[in-house]
């Protein structure tokens, strides 16, 4: 058989050296190829994550008992011999950058469940890795060079399950660089600068919203033969909404990146919500950060610590609530009770105009109010009983201005009362005390105190004047990083501030995790969540129109309206296929409901790989929620490219 | 019905004042073994035995209101002591996930969640107190009678002795043994206001006492024992409020596999999700007898509307009520009483609130269905995680 020569270029000569060249004949199998090239080298070192790539058909050659002829290659053939495993700047969810050794010729598939391996992230069949946005490169911003969490030196380890080691996955442990590794993918980032903020890119549109899902990645292809190149950067992100079996104790990193999504999808109004719930999503976060940032050693990321050793954690704290009400109860002369002299207005009658001053005296959970401190022991003027009742701040701390605002409940409808504090202290106090009896607790409640100090913290934030405002320590958020630049141009910070406290109530006593789930559950709760959107063309109309993947439906949207004209759900779908020619997806519902369009802003095959996936995720099950089925993945997402 | 799983009563107040870290242990094992207990009953699917009538009353008689009596430091302690040695049912657990019960479950997580649990109770003995403690001074607020009244659908009556601690489905399944109805899903206990022509249903896990202790002393509210067919028509025919832009045709011939299927998405996910309803609806302005149309909406976090010249975007909308201090009620007879255009009337307020006042938010539909769509949808933005799904469903399966 003739021999003729095979032009490979190896990495490892340098960057300077001339390909190598090597006699083959055509009957030479691929293992035998790299036999050749490696002898050639004379270079000692572990080529076994090596493997060849055509250049001029971009595919790798990853089958050693391949012959030459069999996989089609000539003496005009550009081999090049490069590991399989290269280092990728990734992208993720909460705005940092890992780098990371990621397998460039398995099928992207592959290359994210190793990737979620590595940083310890449950069900990779949920995310994937799309090609960024380009930003806008400004000079000045060049110098700002990004922080960059190495995890390159990190084996990739092959154990199913990774070992625990010091409460993180054991390949976490063996440094403290990669530590705060950790530490940055499991507990989530301080809220963003508002002008960070405000500087991101944000979807004006539905169009807008469509054009981000062009950039999603094949999975059925691997890295290399999508164009990416070692030391390229992409995004990974959680693609599809169904949170399979999402469990805190597992689930460190996965929570907290999912969360980061969520919180940014929020911020950058990537789905819209409503005011009140915007503000919900301030608190939360303002509460996620406090609490990450005061107690990271009890974090939910340490999946490590056994159940009792946190009941009994949690029990020595009970205790000792526990011990200072007991001892309030034994001593009740002691019995906590707030008085003052106070200012109170009402509006609905007529005989007081204006605010006028009384003795006031909190006791349990109701308010009396006395002519004088001397007359405090007579029968009050009026007694109010808080429970039940709404309570409302209205604040300014530059203008001196402390006011409570009350909607007690009575039969007869729910009366106004507005009381006016002299100073902040009086405030925090008064405010805690009728926000617990609002709840039906006492001021002998054991979290009295953390009430209190909650108020007092949300006043400082009005404290920042604007030329501290570059000063602000972890206490002093300025509520603009909360909210998206909307509620920015709506609202000054000092303002956003008594609506975010009146949202903090109700989430204030939430430990971390719970805090995360919450902010979770509002977010799977609005009415657009989940909805990946592409502009398509139906088959017979003449318009771009939007349609709308969920996890369990298909919507049809009108454009120039915006309003959902048609719903399609999973469950009645009969079948779907694509036409590969004329880049055609129809689907067939029960009912002989057929739909056909063809895709404007985005690939077909990554509507169907989004379909599909969606199937796929149904298919899923409790019993073995630890194995993948790679296989029917693919079935259901490669199209005709499939394995 | 896993509602009614006993506990042991707390500890009283001396006793758990006295413990040290170590006895506070034994009873976390013992709470953990009671746990088991109560598992082992609502994983075979049978019903946890009402418990015994109380004997007498089950807290201390309460002071007459025209006195206003302060107690002495020493009443109180002696009183809050005595009222929590009685033994008195406990709350029920918190709704656990329905995946909790299924015995693929691994015992790790089983085992973490009996301390949970267990925690939780400890916590519940701790709030109780408290409670107890606190309420010395609301006397005005307090409602001596726990002789309950409530009227058949023939017209009789029955009088029952209703605990403080008791939910509505405890009150049910006493019915249940006092009457000789058929017990199933829709009986409920329903709570009317004569004075305002409104009334509602209780949810079954909602506590019985309390809303009655807002009524006045003049009070015309009756509770009635009936049977609604909206009480739990959301797990019926669950595609009825959540694809109710569908056309009636194929929503009657849902196959159970995907009326589960339904379910599944919107009531067992991590988040319980709302019906999508939006239409314009009328509302009664504040003080008047006009009423005015609007376009609202349901969401997760209340209702809204599309304020005039915007449009129905998220960012745009107006919140009209938050669910926190309302509870919703069906009105009566709305035409006659308030002019309304139609008499598919429902009504938002504050449970205290019993007469008519400026803070009642009415609202009235063009059919009967849409006012049942809506009044579900609040009920399900308000107490859908505590709607007892999983037992109700599977009730009804059977």
């Amino acid at each position: 058989m003739a021999v003729w020569d095979l032009t490979v270029a190896v990495e490892e000569l340098g960057p300077e050296a001339p390909p190598l060249s090597i006699s083959v004949t055509s009957d030479l199998h691929i293992g035998g190829v790299i036999l050749k090239i490696v002898e050639k080298t004379q270079m000692k070192k572990d080529w076994s994550d090596h493997a060849l790539w055509w250049e001029q058909k971009q595919q790798w050659l990853l089958r050693p008992a391949w012959t030459l002829d069999k996989c089609g290659i000539h003496a005009d053939a550009r081999l090049t011999f490069t590991p399989q495993h290269k280092p990728l700047r990734l992208g993720l969810p909460n705005g940092m950058t890992v780098r990371l050794r990621a397998c460039f010729s398995g099928p992207t598939f592959r290359t994210v469940m190793g990737i979620c391996k590595l940083l310890s992230m449950r069900h990779p069949e949920e995310l994937s890795l799309l090609r960024p946005v380009e930003e806008k490169k400004k000079k000045k911003d060049k110098e700002a060079q990004e922080e960059v969490y190495d995890l390159t030196g990190v084996p990739l380890t092959s154990g199913s399950v990774p070992n625990l080691y010091n409460g993180m996955p054991a390949h976490f442990a063996d440094s403290p660089q990669t530590e705060a590794v950790y530490k940055m993918l499991s507990i989530s980032q301080p809220p963003p600068a508002p002008e960070v903020i405000a500087k991101m890119y944000r979807p004006a549109s539905v169009v807008d919203k469509a054009h981000i899902h062009s950039r999603w990645l094949d999975s059925s292809r691997s890295l290399m033969q999508q164009g990416i190149q070692e030391n390229d950067r992409l995004w990974l992100r959680f693609k599809y909404y169904t949170f399979h079996e999402l469990e805190p104790k597992y689930d460190a990193v996965r929570l907290t990146q999912l969360y980061e999504q969520a919180r940014w999808a929020i911020l950058l109004e990537d789905i819209d919500c409503t005011e009140e719930e915007m503000m919900l999503f301030g608190a939360l976060q303002y509460h996620i950060n406090k609490v990450s940032q005061s107690e990271p050693q009890a974090m939910m990321s340490c999946p490590a610590m056994d159940d009792l050793d946190s009941a009994l954690q949690s029990l020595e704290v009970k205790m000792e609530g526990e011990s200072s009400s007991m001892d309030m109860l034994e001593t009740m002369t002691t019995a906590p009770e707030l008085h003052d002299y106070l200012k109170i207005f009402r509006p609905k009658r007529l005989t007081l105009k204006g605010y006028k001053q009384y003795w006031f005296v909190f006791k349990d959970a109701s308010i009396s109010y006395f002519k004088s401190k001397e007359e405090g022991f007579g029968e009050p003027i009026q007694k109010m009983d808080l429970k039940g009742c709404e309570v409302a701040g209205d604040v300014n701390v530059a203008g001196q201005k402390f006011c409570i605002k009350l909607l007690i409940p009575s039969p007869e409808g729910m009366n106004e009362v507005y009381l006016r504090c002299e100073n902040e202290q009086q405030y925090s106090r008064w405010m805690a005390a009728c926000r617990l009896a609002a709840k039906g607790k006492s001021l002998a409640d054991s979290s009295f105190s953390s009430e209190v100090k909650n108020i007092q913290a949300f006043l400082s934030m009005q404290h920042s004047n604007p030329g501290a405002a570059s000063a602000q320590n972890d206490e002093n958020i300025n509520t603009h990083s909360l909210v998206s630049p909307r509620y920015h141009k709506k609202y000054k910070p000092k303002q956003l501030t008594p609506r975010i406290l009146e949202a903090y109530q109700n989430v204030a006593q939430l430990s971390l995790t719970d805090a995360i789930l919450r902010f979770l559950q509002i977010w799977q709760a609005l009415p657009d969540f989940g909805v990946s959107f592409f502009v398509v063309r139906f088959k017979g109309s003449r318009k771009d129109e939007v349609l709308g993947i969920a996890p369990n439906r298909l919507i049809r949207i009108d454009l120039g309206v915006g309003d959902v004209v048609k719903t399609w759900r999973y469950n009645n779908m009969r079948q779907w296929n694509v036409n590969w020619d004329i880049r055609q997806v129809a689907i067939e519902f029960d009912g002989n409901v057929n739909i056909a369009f063809g895709c404007v802003t985005a690939d077909c095959k990554i509507v169907h790989e989004y379909i599909g996936g969606y199937i796929f995720m149904s298919t899923r099950s409790r019993e073995q929620s630890d194995t993948l089925n790679e296989e029917l993945f693919h079935k259901l997402t490669g199209g005709h490219e499939a394995l | 019905m896993t509602h009614s799983s006993p506990f042991d009563p707390p500890e009283s107040l001396n006793e758990l004042e006295d413990h040290d870290l170590d006895a506070l242990m034994a009873d976390l094992v013992a709470e953990i073994n009671d746990v088991e207990e109560s598992m082992t009953i609502t994983g075979k699917g049978g019903t946890a035995k009402p418990h015994a009538e109380p004997a007498g009353l089950p807290f201390p008689p309460p002071p007459s209101s025209h006195s206003a009596p302060q107690p002495t430091p020493l009443n109180v302690v002696q009183n809050s002591l005595g009222a929590a040695k009685v033994p008195s049912p406990e709350l029920p657990p918190p709704p656990e996930p329905p995946k909790q019960l299924l015995p693929e479950d691994i015992e790790a997580q089983a085992k973490a969640d009996k301390i949970k649990l267990a925690l939780e109770k400890l916590k519940e003995a701790k709030v109780k107190k408290s409670w107890v403690a606190s309420d010395r001074s609301l006397s005005s607020s307090w409602w001596p009678q726990l002789v309950v009244k409530v009227i058949m659908n023939d017209g009789s009556s029955k009088t029952l002795m209703v605990d403080e601690r008791q939910i509505v489905r405890d009150v049910l399944d006493n019915m249940f043994e006092k009457t000789h109805c058929d017990c199933n899903v829709d009986w409920c206990l329903i709570e009317t206001n004569p004075e305002l022509n409104i009334e509602r249903g209780f949810e079954d896990h909602e506590n019985l006492v309390e809303p009655l202790s807002a009524w006045t002393r003049d009070s015309e509210n009756q509770i009635y024992f009936l049977e609604r067919i909206d009480k739990y028509a959301i797990f019926k025919n669950p595609q009825n409020f959540y694809l109710w832009k569908k056309d009636k045709k194929s929503l009657q011939d849902m196959k159970d596999k995907d009326k589960e299927l339904l379910l599944q998405e919107n009531f067992c996910g991590s988040s319980i999700i709302v019906p999508d309803l939006e239409g314009v609806l009328h509302l009664k302005e504040d003080g008047k007898k006009s009423w005015k149309q609007r376009y609202f909406l349901l969401r997760a976090s209340g209702i809204y509307y599309v304020p005039k010249g915007k449009t129905k975007t998220s960012r745009d909308l107006v919140c009209f009520v938050q669910f926190d201090n309302v509870n919703v009620y069906y009105g009566k007879e709305f035409k006659s009483k308030y002019k309304a255009p139609t008499d598919f009337c429902f009504v938002l307020k504050h449970p205290q609130i019993q007469k008519e006042s400026q803070y009642i938010k009415y609202l009235c539909c063009d059919d009967a269905w849409t006012m049942t769509l809506w009044v579900t949808g609040i009920r399900i933005a308000k107490v859908g995680r505590t709607l007892p799904f999983d037992s109700s469903f599977r009730e009804l399966g059977s």
